[in-house]
C-alpha cells in the first residue's frame, strides 16, 4: 500500500492524509498508473494546500470533491478537472478574501497535469473533434446564391430562423432540416432559378431610366420633378446594340395639390434633337401619363431629352405644380435577329447558343452543369450525378416548346436543392496508418476557409488551388488576400454580431421617456413644429450596430492588438453616432464611419464595453441592469460565466422600505444580494463589474446621476483588484487579466469557426493559440491565424463518429449525466453556505 | 366503440354545399357526397375512422402554449365541477364558458430543475407536449421526444394535406445565448417529430396561408400551387437519389442529419402524391393572403388565429400547435402600456404593481383565445355542429408560477367538445397528475392505430374529461 508520508503539521493533516492516502485504492502487485503517481505526487500537496479547506476532508463547498478518487478511472474524471481548470485559470478559485493565492508556478502544475493525465491528452497530437455536417444557415445561404446565381435573395423573410448553440448560429448540430425548413429551401431554389437564370438564349434588350436620371446640360437638377412653371431641358443616353426599330415607353405623372391650378406646360420628347413626341398639360392633383413611340436608330448612343415649355407666367403659380417623368424604358431592337444574349447568360451558358443536335446538345448540358455544380457543391461531381443531372434537364427541354435554358433552369433547381448543396459535405485524406486523424482534404479547407473569412462559397481562385493542391502551401497568403477582399465584411458583421449579441438591437425594447426620466430628464412632446422622435430610431440602432462593427473591422485590417477590443483611446463614429452621443457635429461628419481619437478624460473611452449597443443590449426596457451587464463581461470578456442562480430564490424585501423617501439606486438595491450568502458567493462576482458602468444608462448614454443620487461606479474585482470607474476597469483587465481575454475571444472564434461547442479535448488547442497571442502582443492576425492552423480546423477524426481516442472505457461522472462536459458550460449553483 | 349509424341525424351534405355555407370558393370537379362515402367505408371495416367524430366531421387536436405562467390569483376559478365562476384572467372567454374544461392539479413533472439547476425556461416550453426530460446541453448532442401532436399526426396526418401544422408568433430570435446551459431550440419548438427534429414553426400568416392554399391573385392561386408542385416533383427523384449517395459515405451523426434531409422530402414528395391523388380538389378561401406580419402584437395573434381557424375549416390538418411565445419570452406590450418585458416582471418577487401588469398580460393572452373560440364556435362543420364542437384544444403553460419556475398545478384549459366525447362546461380539479395523461385520453379519441400505453411521462389516462 502506498501511503503517502505525512507531513509536519497540525495533527489535523495528518489524519487528513492518512485518510487520503487509505481513499486511494492500491494497485497490489502492479505498478501504479501515472496517473495516480502523479497526482500524489505532484497535485495533492498542492490541493492540500490551497483548496482542500473547503474540497476536501469531508467538505464539498459547491459540490466539489478533490481528494475522493476511488482509483485511476475515477480520476480521469473530464468535467470535474475541466471546472478545476477553469476556476484556476480565471483566478476564481482560490476564492481572492481568503488571501491564500495560487502561484503560478502551481497553478502551471495543475494545469499540466489535469491536460496530460487526467485529460489523457497527447499535446502533439491535438484532437481536432467531431464536427457534425453543417447545413447552410440563413446568412451563407444568401451570400452563397448571390455568388453562385447573381441574385440577391431575401433570406431572411423567406427562410425560417436558425436555431442558435454557443452563442452562434453555425452550430452543425442545431442547424437542423425539418420538413417546412425544406420546402422553404425548395421554394427558394425555384424562386432563385427563376429571377436569375435567363430562359432563352435570347431576350429582347430593356433599358430602363427613371426621371432622376435626367439630367440638366449643368447636371444640377433632373426630371423628377419638374415644375410646371420653369423652363428646363433633361436628358439620359441610351445604347443601340445595333440598327432597327426601338420601342420607347414613357411614363410620366403631374402632380398639383387639391386646388385647382392655373399652370400649363408643354413637353417635347426629342430623339438625338429630333422631335418624336409632345403633349401639352394642364392642372390635376394626381394623373399618370403612358405613351410609346416606335423610333429607328443606328448603332451606338442615342439621347433623348425632355424639354418643359411653361404656357403661363409665373405670376400665376398658385402652388406646386409638377411634371414628374417617371420612367423611360427603350426596348429594342425589336427584331428578333438582332437581339442579343439576356444579362447573366454568359454566367451560366459558355456559348453564344445551345447546339441543335440531341448528342451534342446533351454534351454541352453536360458541361454547363458541370461547371455549376461544381461551384455549388464546392467539389467536384461525380459521374453518376452528372448523369441524372442532364437525363433531368434532357426530360425537361425534349418537351415541346421549351427552350435548352428552361431544362438546364429545372436542372439548377435540383442543385440548388440537393443536400450536397446545403450541407457542406467534407471529405479526408487518407489517414497514415494508425493514425486517428487526418487532413480535410482541399475542397474541405477551401470550403471551411471561405465560410469562416467570407460566409460564402470558395472563389475560383480558391477552387484551383484546392484542384491543383496547392491551397495548403499557400494557406497565409490565401488568408491575408480573403481579408482584403470586401467580402471578409461578413467575419465582421457575423461574428461581432453574435459575439456582442448586437443583432438584436433591431429589436430591442427601449423605452428612451422611462430611461431619462430616472435622470429626470422630461422629452417634450413631439409636435408639429419640432418632431422630434421618442424612440430609438432604426436609423440609430443600425448605427449603434455599425459601430461595433466598423471598430472590429479596424482591428482585423490594421492588425491591432485584440486588447484595444477591451480598452483604446480612439473610437468609431459617424454622424448619426456622434449625434446620439450628444457629441458636436464636426466629431464625425458624413455617414461614413471614421477613426475619431478620443481625449484622455474621456469618461467612456474605446473597446466594445462601453459602446451603445453593448450597453443597451444588456439593459432592461426601462433601466439599467448592472446584474446583466456584469454577467455579459464575465461571459464574452473573461470567460469566467456565472453559475445559474438557485432554484428557491427567496423573495427580497421592498427595498423602498429600507431605504426611506426615495428610490433607490441600483447600487443599493444590489446591495441586498450581497447581504444574504445564499446570493453573494455570485453576486460577488458579477455586481461590481455592471455597477462600474451604471455611468451609463440603458440607451448608452452618459449619466453622472439617477433619481438625484451621484452615480458611484467604484468597485472591486474578483480577483482582489478595485478601481475607481470603467476607465479603471477596462484598464486592470487589459493589464492583469490579458490571459482570460485571449482566452475567451479565441474560443468565441473557434466556436464561430468550427461549427460545433468546444470540449476537454480542445484545451490545447486553445492554449496555443493564447500563447501565439501572448508571444505577439496580441495582435489580431495571431489569433486568426492560430485558429486556422489548428487541429480542429485542418483535420478531423479519421473514423468519424469514433470518440476522442484517449477517452478511458468507463468515467465516474461527478456531473449528474444530462449535463455534457464542456468549456463553455457554466459550473452549477453552489450549495448555501 | 361506437359504430356510426348508417343515416346520420344531419342530412349528408354535399361538400359544395358544406364549403359554400362556410363562405369559402370552390374549384372542385365534380360533385361529391362527403358523408355518405366515409360511413359506408366504415361499415365496411366496422371499424371507427381515425380524427373522426360520430357524426362523421373532422375531429380537429390543437395545442397553444402561453409563456410563463400565469398569476394563480386571478386564473383559477371559484367553486368546481359545473357551478364555478370564471376568474379574472379568464372572464374574456365567458362566451365559451360552457366549452371550456378548466383543469387544475396538472403537473409536468420532468421540466422540474433538480440536478440539472436551472433552465427552467427551457424546460417549460420543451416538456410541455414531449413529457421527457429534455437534455442540458448549449448545443451539442440535444435531445428532447416525439411530441405528443407528431404522435397523433403520425397516426392520422395522411387523412388530410398536411400531416399537422405547427404556427408560432416568435418572429424575432434572439441573437447569443437563451436559458442557462440549456440551447435556444428548446425555446423556438413546441413541436418535435423525433427527439432531434423539432418542427420548425411558421411565424408569417402570409408564408403559411400559401402554403395551404397557393401564392398569387385569388383566381391564380390554385393552379399556382398545382404548378409549383409539379415542378418539385420533377426534381425530388434526383435530390432523394443524391442523398441516398451520401448517405454511403458518411456516418454516425452525420448521417442522422442527412436523415432529416432524406425525410423531410419524402414528406413534401407524399403530400404531393396525395394532392395529386386526391379526387376532390383543395378547397380553396374566399378570403386574400395576409400581406405579411403585422406590426402590432395584437393584430399579429389574431392574423395567425385566423389561419389556424381558415386551415381547420378546409380541413387542410387535423393536428396544430401554435406557440404564442417561447417560455421566457421578454416581449414588451407598449398598447397595454407595459415597457418592461413579460419575463422580467413575471419575476415579480410579490411586488403587487409587477403582478397586476402580468395579470393584465395574461388577460390579453385570454382575449385573444377567445377571439378564436368564438371564431370557432360560430363556425359550422359538416355535420352541422360548431367547428368548436368538434375539436379538442390545449390552451397552456409549461411554467406554473413565473415567479417560482414551478411545474405543478399549471394553467391548462381544454376547449372544445371532442365531436361529442368531452364533457365542458366543468372546473376539476386532478390531484398532481402529469399533463401527459391528458394527451394520451386526447390520443385515444383521434384513434387511427394502436393504443399507446403510455407517452413521456405519463401514468394513465385523464379520468373524468
Amino acid at each position: 500500500m502506498t501511503v503517502f508520508p505525512p507531513p509536519l503539521g497540525p495533527p489535523r493533516r495528518l489524519v487528513r492524509s492518512l485518510v487520503i492516502a487509505a481513499c486511494l485504492l492500491p494497485l497490489g502487485a502492479a505498478a501504479a498508473e501515472p496517473i495516480v503517481e502523479t497526482f500524489q505526487r505532484d497535485i495533492q500537496p498542492v490541493l492540500k494546500k490551497y483548496c482542500y479547506d473547503c474540497h476536501g476532508d469531508g467538505i464539498d463547498k459547491g459540490g466539489v470533491t478533490l481528494d475522493a478518487f476511488k482509483d485511476a478511472a475515477a480520476l480521469r474524471d473530464h468535467p470535474l478537472w475541466l471546472r478545476v481548470l477553469k476556476n484556476v485559470r480565471s483566478g476564481i478559485m482560490p476564492p481572492a478574501e481568503e488571501n491564500h493565492p495560487l502561484p503560478p508556478a502551481d497553478a502551471e502544475k495543475i494545469s499540466a497535469w489535469i491536460k496530460r493525465q487526467a485529460f489523457g491528452l497527447d499535446p502533439t497530437k491535438p484532437d481536432p473533434g467531431r464536427i457534425t455536417v453543417r447545413r447552410l444557415n440563413r446568412t451563407e445561404y444568401r451570400n452563397t446564391i448571390r455568388d453562385l446565381v447573381g441574385v440577391d435573395f431575401d433570406a431572411e423573410h423567406a427562410l425560417a430562423a436558425d436555431d442558435i448553440g454557443y452563442g452562434f448560429d453555425t452550430i452543425g448540430d442545431l442547424l437542423t432540416l425539418s420538413p417546412m425548413r425544406m420546402e422553404k429551401f425548395l421554394e427558394a431554389a425555384q424562386a432563385i432559378v427563376a429571377k436569375g437564370v435567363p430562359t432563352d438564349s435570347r431576350a429582347l434588350t430593356e433599358q430602363i431610366a427613371v426621371g432622376q436620371d435626367f439630367l440638366t446640360a449643368d447636371g444640377t437638377k433632373n426630371g423628377e420633378p419638374m415644375s410646371f412653371y420653369q423652363e428646363r431641358r433633361v436628358a439620359h443616353r441610351f445604347r443601340a446594340s445595333a440598327a432597327g426599330d426601338y420601342r420607347v415607353v414613357l411614363t410620366a405623372m403631374v402632380d398639383g395639390r387639391t386646388n385647382p391650378d392655373p399652370g400649363r406646360c408643354k413637353i417635347t420628347v426629342t430623339s438625338d434633337g429630333r422631335e418624336f413626341f409632345s403633349q401639352e398639360y394642364a392642372w390635376h392633383d394626381c394623373q399618370f401619363y403612358f405613351d410609346e413611340r416606335v423610333l429607328r436608330w443606328e448603332p451606338g448612343e442615342h439621347e433623348i431629352a425632355f424639354h418643359l415649355q411653361p404656357l403661363e407666367p409665373p405670376n400665376r403659380q398658385r402652388d406646386k405644380m409638377d411634371y414628374k417623368i417617371l420612367t423611360v424604358r427603350v426596348l429594342g431592337p425589336l427584331d428578333r435577329q438582332d437581339w442579343l444574349p439576356p444579362t447573366n447568360y454568359a454566367r451560366f451558358f459558355p456559348r453564344d447558343r445551345p447546339p441543335v443536335e440531341p448528342a451534342a446538345r446533351r454534351a454541352y448540358a453536360r458541361e454547363v452543369l458541370s461547371t455549376f455544380a461544381t461551384k455549388a457543391y464546392r467539389r467536384p461531381v461525380g459521374a453518376a450525378t452528372l448523369d441524372r443531372l442532364v437525363a433531368l434537364a434532357e426530360s425537361i427541354y425534349q418537351t415541346p416548346d421549351t427552350t435548352f435554358e428552361v431544362g438546364l433552369g429545372r436542372a439548377f433547381v435540383a442543385i440548388l436543392a440537393s443536400p450536397r448543396f446545403l450541407f457542406r459535405v467534407e471529405e479526408a485524406e487518407p489517414a497514415a496508418p494508425g493514425e486517428p486523424f487526418a487532413h480535410v482534404d482541399n475542397y474541405a479547407l477551401a470550403s471551411r476557409l471561405s465560410y469562416f473569412l467570407w460566409s460564402t462559397l470558395p472563389d475560383d481562385e480558391l477552387l484551383r488551388h484546392a484542384a491543383a493542391g496547392t491551397l495548403r502551401p499557400h494557406l497565409r497568403a490565401q488568408v491575408r488576400r480573403m481579408l482584403a477582399d470586401p467580402k471578409s465584411a461578413a467575419l465582421v458583421e457575423n461574428f461581432t454580431g453574435q459575439w456582442l449579441q448586437s443583432r438584436e438591437l433591431g429589436h430591442l425594447s427601449l423605452d428612451r421617456p422611462l430611461i431619462l426620466a430616472r435622470e429626470g430628464i422630461t422629452l417634450p412632446p413631439p409636435s408639429r413644429r419640432n418632431p422630434v422622435r421618442t424612440e430609438v430610431t432604426a436609423e440609430q440602432r443600425a448605427a449603434m450596430q455599425r459601430e461595433a462593427e466598423a471598430y472590429f473591422a479596424h482591428v482585423v485590417r490594421e492588425d491591432r492588438s485584440v486588447l484595444e477590443l477591451i480598452d483604446s483611446d480612439y473610437a468609431f463614429l459617424n454622424a448619426t453616432l456622434a449625434a446620439y452621443y450628444g457629441l458636436p457635429a464636426e466629431t464625425a461628419p458624413g455617414a461614413e464611419f471614421r477613426r475619431v481619437a478620443l481625449p484622455a478624460d474621456d469618461p467612456r473611452g474605446g473597446g466594445v464595453l462601453t459602446m451603445a449597443a453593448t450597453l443597451a443590449v444588456t439593459s432592461n426596457p426601462t433601466r439599467t441592469s448592472p446584474v446583466k451587464r456584469g454577467k455579459w463581461i464575465l461571459e464574452n470578456i473573461l470567460g469566467a460565466p456565472a453559475p445559474p442562480p438557485p432554484p428557491d430564490i427567496p423573495s427580497l424585501e421592498d427595498t423602498e422600505k429600507k431605504i426611506s423617501g426615495r428610490t433607490p439606486t441600483q447600487r443599493e438595491v444590489l446591495a441586498l444580494h450581497r447581504e444574504a450568502p445564499l446570493c453573494a458567493s455570485c453576486h460577488a462576482r458579477m455586481d461590481p463589474l455592471g455597477l462600474a458602468l451604471e455611468n451609463f444608462n440603458a440607451l448608452g448614454l452618459h449619466r453622472t446621476q439617477e433619481f438625484g443620487q451621484p452615480i458611484d461606479a467604484a468597485g472591486e474585482l474578483f480577483t482582489g483588484e478595485s478601481f475607481k470607474n470603467i476607465r479603471d476597469l477596462k484598464r486592470i483587465l487589459v493589464t492583469g487579466h490579458r490571459e482570460e481575454i485571449y482566452r475567451t475571444l479565441t474560443e468565441k472564434l473557434l466556436i464561430y469557426a468550427l461549427g460545433r461547442g468546444l470540449e476537454y479535448y480542445d484545451v490545447p488547442t486553445v492554449d496555443a493559440i493564447v500563447a501565439r497571442l501572448a508571444a505577439h502582443e496580441g495582435k489580431f492576425s495571431e489569433l486568426l491565424l492560430g485558429v486556422i492552423e489548428s487541429a480542429p480546423f485542418q483535420q478531423r477524426r479519421a473514423a468519424a463518429d469514433s470518440p476522442s481516442p484517449s477517452l478511458p472505457p468507463s468515467v465516474s461522472p461527478s456531473l449528474p449525466p444530462s449535463v455534457s462536459p464542456s468549456l463553455t458550460a457554466a459550473p452549477p449553483a453552489p450549495a448555501p453556505r | 366503440m361506437k359504430l356510426p349509424s348508417h343515416r346520420p341525424a344531419a342530412a349528408p351534405l354535399d361538400r359544395r354545399r358544406f364549403l359554400r355555407n362556410l363562405g369559402v370558393c370552390v374549384a372542385l370537379p365534380a360533385l361529391e357526397s362527403f358523408l355518405p362515402r366515409r360511413l359506408l367505408a366504415a361499415t365496411a371495416t366496422g371499424a371507427p375512422l381515425a380524427a373522426t367524430t360520430a357524426t362523421g366531421a373532422p375531429l380537429r387536436t390543437a395545442f397553444i402554449y402561453f409563456p410563463n405562467g400565469a398569476i394563480p390569483g386571478a386564473w383559477w376559478p371559484t367553486g368546481e365541477g359545473t357551478s364555478f365562476e370564471l376568474n379574472r384572467t379568464m372572464r374574456p372567454l365567458a362566451k365559451v364558458r360552457d366549452q371550456l374544461q378548466i383543469l387544475g392539479g396538472l403537473t409536468a413533472n420532468s421540466a422540474v430543475g433538480g440536478v440539472d439547476g436551472g433552465g427552467d425556461h427551457a424546460r417549460a416550453n420543451g416538456v410541455f407536449l414531449t413529457g421527457v426530460r429534455i437534455k442540458k446541453t448549449g448545443g451539442t448532442d440535444f435531445q428532447a421526444g416525439v411530441s405528443a401532436d407528431q404522435i397523433m399526426a403520425q397516426q392520422i396526418g395522411l387523412l388530410t394535406p398536411f400531416r399537422s401544422l405547427e404556427l408560432s408568433c416568435d418572429a424575432v430570435q434572439n441573437a447569443g445565448t437563451c436559458d442557462t446551459g440549456y440551447s435556444c431550440v428548446y425555446q423556438h419548438n413546441l413541436s418535435w417529430s423525433s427527439p432531434t427534429a423539432p418542427m420548425t414553426p411558421e411565424v408569417n400568416p402570409r408564408l403559411l396561408f400559401e402554403r395551404l392554399f397557393g401564392a398569387g391573385p385569388r383566381g391564380e392561386r390554385q393552379q399556382n400551387l398545382l404548378l409549383r408542385q409539379q415542378q418539385q416533383r420533377s426534381i425530388l427523384d434526383f435530390v432523394l437519389a443524391d442523398s441516398r449517395d451520401l448517405q454511403g459515405i458518411v456516418s454516425g451523426r452525420d448521417r442522422a442529419k442527412l436523415d432529416e434531409y432524406f425525410t423531410s422530402v419524402r414528406d413534401i414528395e407524399q403530400r404531393i402524391q396525395r394532392a395529386e391523388q386526391s379526387r376532390v380538389g383543395r378547397a380553396q378561401p374566399d378570403a386574400d393572403a395576409p400581406a405579411g406580419i403585422p406590426a402590432g402584437v395584437t393584430d399579429y395573434v389574431r392574423l395567425m388565429y385566423d389561419m389556424l381557424h381558415l386551415a381547420f375549416q378546409t380541413d387542410s390538418t387535423r393536428v396544430a400547435t401554435f406557440m404564442l411565445a417561447g417560455d421566457g419570452s421578454d416581449r414588451t406590450f407598449p398598447d397595454l402600456g407595459i415597457a418592461d418585458g413579460h419575463h422580467f416582471l413575471t419575476h415579480h418577487n410579490n411586488k403587487a404593481d409587477y403582478i397586476e401588469k402580468v395579470t393584465q398580460i395574461d388577460t390579453w393572452y385570454t382575449t385573444q383565445l377567445a377571439y378564436f373560440l368564438e371564431k370557432m364556435a360560430q363556425t359550422k362543420d359538416v355535420d352541422g355542429h360548431s367547428l368548436l364542437h368538434n375539436s379538442q384544444i390545449v390552451y397552456g403553460s409549461g411554467n406554473a408560477d413565473g415567479n417560482r419556475h414551478t411545474h405543478e398545478n399549471l394553467p391548462v384549459l381544454l376547449a372544445g367538445g371532442g365531436g361529442g366525447t368531452l364533457r365542458p362546461g366543468r372546473y376539476t380539479q386532478h390531484a398532481k397528475v402529469p399533463v401527459t395523461n391528458l394527451y394520451l385520453s386526447m390520443m385515444d379519441r383521434i384513434g387511427g392505430g394502436r393504443a399507446l400505453d403510455r407517452f413521456g411521462d405519463s401514468t394513465g389516462r385523464l379520468a373524468h374529461v
